[in-house]
């Protein structure tokens, strides 16, 4: 008898640690699957309405252009409003960055610790705006399938500001529906909507709706006139491009 | 020369032609900003110490893929009314000061002749240096020191500016600038904020006084300036070595001559002052460690001859008498440079700490201070309202004697950006000290400061 308990205890135990690891194993195929859809494009221009609301529902629009090599290689110019035209970020490998302000005529290193700040004056970071792999920058584990969505938790690989991300993923194209961002003391602080559209071979976020719900503020990102693989090179993103 | 004049007129008529080409293919947009600066000073009276309207313009057209167009121009009504006889009453410039200053106006041309040049032509301004609006290395722009409170403002040059880039890490700038131009210097209370009391041998006093300015003559070998830089990215530390043939654009008093004009005492002083020709050497450098952004910069200075100033006493005497003074010796370059840092809290809020040895007036090692500059500052309400209760600097101009030897300038800053294009900046400007320096001589002049900006 003893000998039927052990055994069964034996397969209950086996039989579990396969669940695990399998859900694991579904965990990083997901995030991965996730990351080829978002990041599988050589280059990407196009141009970007950013629309912030406030709680009583007022809203500002700010615009600007985007040009992204690969997933470590980003430039981002404003547009309008006047105030801010001309202002540009330049997002390189290994956490450089640097700014361009017109009015100083400069090119300006900005210190990594702005990673953790609004991105001019949005709700996203200019972590969030990163466009680093999910799964270089989280350990993926499944929680559960909701409807058409797999649901992954995330959490932080290296030094982050949050403890973890839920993300909702699409179990037919894998593009990500739904995050919801968590602080430290594990409350949740910040939640996104995406809405995908098809462009040519490529899924596009065709707006990304983040809402910080501590200051009950939204920041709607919007893409338009997306082109895909257009031939952008390394020497569209250097410090000469920026000033430019 | 005659073959650098036709390479000048090759470049002009090529640029020309290419904007006559392109001219279609793109719109000309103009932007701008409307200022009002106001500033009151924390006296008693509450006299009116600043007031500024400007109206900033900014034409910027891309010519073609390759080329654009920009310019900033000011219209200003800048000053207070200063009519004093009826005569004035006249003159609407007096009553009413306004002027028109030309920033900048350039072209410029991307893969200019070779892929990887970049030309600039016309009245631009070249920003050298990695830390934060203070740089010793940045000398190619005449000092613009009209508002002493607005460091590191300095005018456009007429120039022309090229850039090789030999990658995307490593470039190297040449700049010719034909003209000298000098720096222009404080305005209102802050004219003579720059400039020590003239010490004067016992028993004399100063009834009279006059100058002459020497400047450069212009031509190729007087009045041009030349700089290279070499700049360069390696190990996440941007980094640049650079040289400037070029002039101290503050001028130095190379003679005076005392003349009496009583039996008192009085005496009536006709000063010469003139440029010098220095040789800069500089190197910068800027990276993030940690989260924490880091920048240094130096600027080494060599006057090409001795500096000298010579008093002549003949007058007072009656016989030959001069007295020279060492003001710098070329054998003994200076060396100015400030290190720096910043960090971005995760609350939103801002530190940025420097310190800086050599203020943009002072010249040789012995005039040299030390300043320290701290600005802290956190954003509310999505980022419209910025407060920055912590901002200023302090001085130190002898350690070896603090307490009589210091000087503090406390400026906290609040920001409100009421709409997208509009902001009202509210500030003060607090200052305190002993001694020779800056902002002691400055510490009657603490003031209210309100400034309204709208972009458009």
């Amino acid at each position: 008898m003893k000998n039927k308990i052990k055994l069964g205890l034996l397969i209950a135990l086996i039989a579990s640690g396969s669940m695990f690891s399998a859900n694991a194993q579904d965990a990083n195929d997901i995030l991965k699957k996730m990351d080829a859809v978002m990041y599988s494009p050589k280059d990407m221009t196009g141009k970007n309405k950013i629309i912030l609301i406030d709680k009583t529902g007022k809203e500002e629009v700010r615009e600007a252009t985007i040009q992204q090599k690969g997933n470590n290689k980003r430039m981002f110019r404003f547009t309008s409003p006047s105030s801010q035209a001309g202002i540009a970020v330049l997002s390189l490998p290994d956490d450089v960055m640097y700014l361009y302000l017109p009015a100083f005529g400069k090119e300006r290193r900005i210190a990594t610790s702005a990673k953790n700040q609004n991105f001019a004056g949005t709700d996203f970071s200019y972590d969030d705006m990163e466009s680093k792999p999910f799964a270089e920058k989280y350990t993926p584990k499944f929680v559960k399938v909701e409807g058409d969505v797999f649901v992954l938790e995330l959490t932080p690989i290296g030094k982050s500001e949050y403890s973890k991300v839920i993300v909702g993923v699409n179990k037919t194209n894998y593009y990500p529906v739904s995050t919801e961002i968590y602080d430290k003391g594990n409350n949740k602080i910040k939640q996104a909507k995406y809405t995908f559209k098809k462009v040519g071979n490529y899924w596009n976020a065709e707006e990304i709706e983040m809402t910080d719900l501590k200051k009950n503020h939204k920041t709607k990102m919007q893409m338009s006139e997306i082109k895909y693989d257009s031939g952008l090179s390394d020497d569209d993103f250097t410090v000469r491009k920026l000033k430019q | 020369m005659k073959h650098l004049y036709k390479f000048l007129i090759l470049i002009v008529l090529l640029s020309s032609f290419n904007l006559v080409k392109a001219q279609d293919e793109s719109k000309l947009n103009i932007s701008g900003d409307l200022l009002t600066d106001q500033r009151f000073l924390l006296n008693t009276d509450n006299d009116w110490a600043w007031n500024e309207n400007r109206l900033t313009l900014k034409f910027d057209k891309k010519i073609t893929s390759s080329s654009k167009f920009y310019s900033e121009i000011w219209l200003r009504n800048m000053g207070l009314p200063s009519a004093a006889h009826m005569s004035d009453l006249y003159n609407k410039g007096i009553i009413d000061p306004y002027n028109l200053e030309i920033r900048e106006l350039y072209i410029q041309m991307y893969g200019f002749l070779f892929d990887n040049l970049d030309v600039t032509i016309g009245r631009q301004r070249i920003v050298w240096g990695t830390a934060d609006k203070l740089n010793p290395t940045d000398n190619l722009n005449p000092l613009d020191l009209e508002d002493i409170l607005d460091f590191g403002r300095r005018r456009g040059s007429d120039a022309i500016n090229l850039n090789y880039y030999f990658n995307s890490d490593f470039s190297l700038q040449a700049v010719y600038i034909p003209f000298f131009q000098p720096a222009n210097l404080p305005v209102g209370i802050f004219a003579n904020a720059l400039f020590p009391e003239m010490e004067l041998p016992n028993g004399m006093t100063l009834k009279g006084f006059s100058d002459t300015l020497l400047t450069p003559g212009y031509n190729l070998a007087e009045s041009s300036t030349a700089a290279l830089k070499f700049k360069g990215f390696v190990r996440g530390v941007d980094f640049s070595l650079s040289y400037v043939w070029g002039y101290d654009g503050l001028p130095y008093s190379s003679r005076n001559v005392l003349i009496p004009i009583d039996m008192a005492g009085g005496i009536k002083i006709n000063s010469q002052l003139s440029f010098i020709r220095t040789h800069i050497f500089g190197v910068d450098m800027a990276t993030s460690i940690a989260g924490i952004g880091f920048w240094a910069e130096a600027a080494l200075f060599m006057p090409e001859k001795d500096v000298i100033m010579v008093n002549d006493l003949s007058a007072i005497y009656g016989m030959p008498v001069t007295i020279d003074s060492l003001l710098i010796d070329k054998g003994k370059p200076y060396l100015k440079f400030i290190i720096g840092g910043d960090y971005n809290f995760a609350d939103g809020s801002y530190f940025n700490l420097q310190y800086m040895h050599g203020f943009i007036h002072e010249r040789g090692n012995e005039e040299l201070n030390d300043y320290f500059f701290m600005r802290y500052e956190k954003k509310f309400f999505s980022e419209k309202l910025r407060f920055a209760p912590v901002g200023g600097g302090f001085i130190v101009t002898d350690w070896s004697d603090l307490k009589n030897n210091y000087a503090l300038a406390y400026i906290p800053e609040i920001g409100y950006k009421a709409t997208d294009d509009a902001e009202i900046i509210v500030s003060a400007a607090i200052f305190d000290g002993k001694g020779d320096n800056l902002f002691a001589q400055l510490k009657d002049y603490s003031m209210f400061m309100f400034k309204l900006k709208y972009s458009f």
